[in-house]
């Protein structure tokens, strides 16, 4: 049955030529017409490649698509996503040269500032605790500032913002959510800091971590490590693993048996506990992580090109090609190499998908990179301790993770769906 | 549809689907089998005939279907049968041979258990012992001797684990047999003791043998009735005296013509010319018709349709079509029977 | 008797008399493969301590200044590198390294109490037992299970499910999953116990023989422990487990869908045997086949699982002790540990290797 599922028209009466193209079809054509053909897997490849090109660019500039570099201390801490700390906030005019309560102070003698807040709500306590704490510490300057705000209670947000905006006080302090349902009424003023001077921030897409940082902004500062260690380690893998497949399978013998002796028993072991061995002894860098991984996938480039070479080695148009007197070189590049190359793209594309997931089991386990650095590993390790209480601290680096490896994984199933539907190994 | 027709096939075709479109591998084919004969299927390799055997017990792989014909098995036509129903017809009455045995056995599975299996299968009430006697009965007859029952396949020779496949299409007494190419993976003495025991089986168990090969040999040897396809189409049927003395339709001439034979001198190969054409964009007309010799100018707008040339001898040849011109353009569907 | 041995007497006895029963009662055929594998097995390990060996020696790094840190002045180096015969040949090292391994004389942990690190592994290796046991199993149910499952709906919704669940559990990060449903479960819904192995107090009820303490359990009756144990080993189980189960589907699927492809499955179908009973029957029991290699070569994945689970969910066992001991710089337990690991691996692979000879009847004559 099999011969009439793709015949080439011999005597076409009015034969179109793209059927007798049909089996010299190049991988272009291929890619096209795979819609038709491949179904889903083609689906899976286009989707998933779009995603690889979106995280790539993200690796390569960060800067442009988050907020805040990774480790700036951005706001609150433990700030869930999307929340506002509950803090009094001062409230001023766009253009009004206050920033923080310090500014209000004045000379002993000149108009005392002030300052509006809502009747009933415990800012005006803050206010006063704060200001006098102040007032404390500009009585021992020099400068001879005092800060001893009049304090208008006001019946309503609303007045009391009002209030401000007509300029019978100088500002203005509220809770900051509060602040939040009504400032789009106030296009006037804007918040400046909070009473304790900290930076008034809120609203941070996925939340702040435990020491304040923005975590969707580490969350984008990490694609770039996360790609850096997959492509390295994984380029490194297939500049040493390919050859020295290729070698062993094209030359044989004892070279040849011992390499496949060496490289099934590393094959065969656990591949996350043997980086942390060569971790534990290099010490963690970005620079060993790579080489420790890179080390645990040599084995499966150098198993697949030397079992394809052997393969191609024996098949029968080789001998021919000896027989005419073609150098061995000319026949490892132009009949083994090419054959090799859907196979070693597959893997290519699974490789970067583990290594970054084994780069982030190192660094959670502490065992890979320097913990200063912005890396989803390692935010998944400090997220841990606070699990009951910042759920969000891990999710978000995990779900990172998740993508990427998830993205790189698909691309390698549909590829080996399109490439060769029978090729099952790693 | 008489006493003595046991499968009547009309008008059946089978489609394939392909990533190049839909090719047809069985076209508007239709075909009687008789009672207790043995009836040899021949044609090249991609003809159709494989797939047609198969399609008599609409046996078919994911791509294919069959959008039309009328299988009249013993009274009843099987595509009137939900899909369901064929597996109880199968094995039972309606029994197929494969042809490479080695793959058409359970690598690990022993032979008994093919055989108690497929007992079990249609008469689920049939207790393992019982079952197992008559395995036993049944390989005795064929010429196995029980003991190697418990064995596997990989452990029998070609000849004998083709008389497992038979011995398995037997195991409930199937009314017809179909054997497709079952001697192809044979060398030829086993294969002329497989011949030999298909013969014995007529006589005894009064079967029905549909003999699908490319080997003409084969069939001059055992086979009462010849017919023959070309690209999905029949194009002659007949008895083995008529078709091989007389044969009608030129692809026939030129099929019996090359076969070599012990008593030509050299150089006297024939060859026919031309290569098979494809079935995605077939030939106008007589598919025939670019290989033909003696092709006509009809040959190549219009088909001819499958009828008598002498009695029961048929054809689909313009050579010997009676109609004219206006009459053949109006394609009638002939009900063959 | 120490829990180690106790356990490998429990595996063990079984497994020699099974080995015994089939190379007195096989072929002849069969018998030489089972004895070729276990000869190939040594070699193998060899070659894994000897890596571990040159990896842990050759890289830069010197174990005993960073274990004494600071403190260390170079003539407490130095005597302590002669006292551990660091500064001997490499060679006469090496031989020595051998003859431990051998003797299965790991030596004492470089840190801490100085304790024999045999007595520390063998306290902790129950609790790993414990969890990769029910893992793999798990993972080979739904693998199984799931894999024919898809393969029968091929192409269908079902199949593409199954699929795209078998990629995703595939790039889930295993640490991730434990985490995530510890947040679920334990922390928002508070079902089950996020960490340790048992309940403290009812911890202190339970008299351990094996050291799993879910067998210790039910030896003793001690039905609040065997609760207590269950509750904490559902999560970090699921965790590994699923994950594991990916590969498995997928595996299985291919191998279903190959397999029914073949002719026997299309002779089996002319002769009326119904479509169920060829999937799960007769394409299953040839799909497996390949797959019981596969559960050998998980083995490794399965241990750097345990690795990351053990140390999400606090269990004290082999894979938490080798991240413990790195981060004490105690090079003496890590390279036993994984020495350990890679003998695991070998002997695993070696029993799958017997088992697929029993079970493949083209292997055996």
């Amino acid at each position: 049955m099999d011969n009439l599922k793709e015949q080439l028209p011999n005597t076409p009466p009015e034969g179109t030529t793209w059927e007798v193209e049909l089996k010299k079809v190049g991988f272009v054509r291929r890619l096209l017409m795979g819609r038709h053909w491949y179904g889903a897997d083609w689906w899976f490849v286009v989707i998933s490649s779009i995603a690889v090109l979106a995280f790539i660019i993200v690796a390569i500039a960060p800067g442009l698509f988050a907020p805040y570099s990774p480790d700036a201390l951005v706001g609150p801490r433990f700030l869930a996503p999307g929340a506002y700390a509950e803090l009094s906030v001062l409230v001023v005019p766009q253009d009004s040269k206050v920033n923080q309560l310090e500014d209000l102070a004045v000379p002993e003698g000149a108009d005392r500032p002030q300052i509006a807040v809502v009747q009933d709500v415990p800012t005006s306590g803050d206010l006063n605790t704060q200001a006098q704490a102040i007032d404390q510490e500009l009585k021992n300057q020099p400068a001879g500032l005092r800060l001893r705000p009049i304090i208008d209670r006001y019946a309503s947000l609303d007045e009391a913002l009002q209030a401000v905006v007509e300029g019978k006080d100088i500002a203005a302090v509220i809770q900051t959510t509060e602040y939040k349902n009504s400032h789009a009424q106030f296009p006037t003023l804007r918040e400046a800091a909070s009473l304790t001077g900290e930076k008034v921030a809120g609203g941070f897409i996925l939340g702040t971590n435990d020491i304040g940082q923005d975590i969707f902004s580490r969350m984008l500062w990490g694609t770039r490590i996360a790609l850096i260690i997959g492509f390295s380690s994984s380029l490194l893998s297939l500049f040493l693993g390919v050859p020295l497949g290729l070698l062993a399978g094209f030359m044989g013998g004892a070279f040849d048996r011992l390499l496949s002796l060496v490289m099934d028993s590393l094959y065969a072991f656990p591949g996350l506990i043997l980086a942390i061995a060569i971790t534990a002894v290099l010490g963690p860098s970005m620079l060993n992580i790579i080489i420790a991984i890179a080390v645990l996938y040599i084995p499966t480039y150098y198993r697949i090109v030397r079992g394809q070479t052997l393969t191609v080695k024996e098949e029968v148009y080789i001998e021919a090609a000896r027989s005419i007197g073609a150098r061995r070189w000319d026949i490892l590049w132009r009949y083994i190499f090419p054959n090799v190359i859907p196979s070693v793209a597959i893997i290519f594309s699974v490789n970067v998908a583990d290594a970054i997931l084994t780069g982030a089991g190192l660094s959670f386990l502490g065992l890979g990179l320097p913990p200063t650095m912005a890396d989803w590993g390692i935010d998944l390790a400090r997220g841990q301790r606070f699990i009951q209480s910042a759920w969000w601290m891990i999710t978000f680096p995990g779900l990172a993770i998740l993508l990427v490896v998830l993205s790189f994984t698909l691309m390698g199933e549909g590829l080996t769906e399109i490439f060769n539907p029978k090729l099952r190994d790693r | 549809m008489s006493d003595d027709i046991l499968y009547s096939v009309h008008n059946l075709s089978v489609d394939y689907k392909t990533r190049g479109g839909a090719v047809r591998a069985v076209d508007n084919v239709s075909l009687d089998i008789r009672r207790g004969e043995i009836l040899g299927l021949v044609g090249e390799s991609g003809c159709g005939k494989s797939t047609f055997g198969k399609a008599l017990l609409r046996l078919h792989d994911g791509p294919a279907s069959i959008p039309e014909g009328e299988l009249w098995f013993d009274g009843r036509d099987l595509m009137k049968l939900s899909i369901n129903e064929m597996p109880a017809i199968r094995g039972a009455e309606l029994g197929m041979v494969f042809q490479d045995p080695m793959t058409s056995l359970n690598p690990v599975q022993s032979i008994m258990e093919h055989l108690t299996e497929t007992i079990q299968a249609h008469e689920p009430k049939v207790s393992n012992a019982a079952a197992r006697a008559r395995a036993e009965e049944l390989v005795e007859r064929l010429g196995i001797r029980h003991e190697r029952l418990k064995e596997y396949p990989h452990q029998m020779s070609g000849g004998m684990r083709q008389r497992v496949m038979i011995s398995l299409a037997l195991a409930l007494r199937a009314k017809l047999v179909i054997a497709d190419e079952p001697t192809t993976s044979l060398d030829v003495i086993v294969e002329a003791k497989f011949l030999d025991l298909l013969k014995e089986l007529r006589e005894e168990f009064g079967l029905t043998i549909l003999l699908i090969t490319h080997n003409i040999g084969v069939v001059a040897e055992i086979c009462d009735r010849v017919a023959v396809m070309y690209a999905a189409k029949m194009v002659e049927v007949g008895t083995a005296e008529e078709v091989f003395a007389q044969p009608k339709h030129p692809y026939t001439q030129g099929l019996l013509k090359s076969v070599p034979n012990i008593n030509m001198g050299e150089g006297e190969l024939y060859k026919m010319g031309g290569e098979p054409p494809s079935l995605l964009h077939p030939p106008t007309g007589c598919r025939f018709h670019p290989r033909c010799p003696a092709a006509m100018e009809i040959c190549s707008r219009i088909e001819p349709t499958f009828e008598s040339v002498a009695g029961d001898h048929m054809a689909a040849c313009w050579l010997y079509q009676k109609q004219t011109d206006s009459q053949a353009s109006t394609r009638k569907k002939a009900n063959l029977g | 008797m120490s829990p180690i041995a106790l356990i490998a007497l429990i595996i063990g006895v079984p497994a020699v008399l099974l080995l015994a029963y089939v190379l007195i009662t096989g072929s002849s055929g069969l018998r030489r493969y089972i004895l070729t594998r276990v000869a190939l097995t040594l070699p193998m390990v060899f070659i894994l301590g000897t890596l571990v060996f040159f990896i842990l020696r050759i890289l830069p790094g010197d174990p005993v200044s960073s274990a004494l840190g600071p403190k260390g002045t170079p003539e407490m180096i130095a005597h302590i590198r002669t006292q551990l015969g660091l500064n001997d040949p490499l060679i006469v090292q090496y031989g020595r390294f051998l003859k431990n391994m051998v003797t299965l004389k790991f030596g004492n942990s470089l840190v801490g109490g100085h304790r024999p690190i045999i007595d520390e592994m063998s306290e902790r290796f129950p609790a790993t037992l414990e969890l990769i046991i029910p893992a793999s199993i798990l993972a080979l149910v739904i693998g199984i299970f799931g894999g024919t499952l898809a393969a029968s709906k091929r192409k269908k919704p079902t199949d593409y499910g199954f699929r795209i669940f078998a990629v995703f559990i595939y790039s889930l990060p295993v640490f991730w999953f434990g985490l995530i449903l510890q947040l679920l479960f334990g922390v928002k819904l508070g079902w089950l116990p996020i960490s340790g192995r048992i309940d403290p107090i009812i911890g202190t009820t339970l008299k351990t023989y094996t050291n799993i303490y879910s067998i210790d359990a039910l030896i003793t009756g001690n039905w609040p422990a065997f609760w207590s144990v269950v509750q904490h080993l559902i999560l970090p189980v699921v965790t590994l487990g699923l994950i594991q189960s990916g590969l498995f589907i997928r595996m299985t699927r291919a191998n279903v869908i190959e397999t029914l492809q073949a002719d026997f499955i299309g002779a089996a179908r002319a002769r009326g045997i119904r479509e169920h009973v060829l999937i799960y029957k007769h394409a299953l029991k040839n799909a497996m086949i390949p797959v019981i290699t596969l559960i050998g070569l998980q083995v490794a994945i399965l241990l750097a699982g345990a690795v990351l689970t053990e140390t999400v969910f606090s269990l004290p066992g082999m894979g938490s002790y080798l991240v413990e001991r790195i981060s004490a710089r105690d090079y003496n337990a890590v390279q036993s540990v994984i020495t350990v690991f890679a003998m695991l691996v070998a002997v695993i692979s070696l029993a799958v290797d017997i088992i697929y000879s029993l079970v493949d009847p083209r292997v055996r004559y």
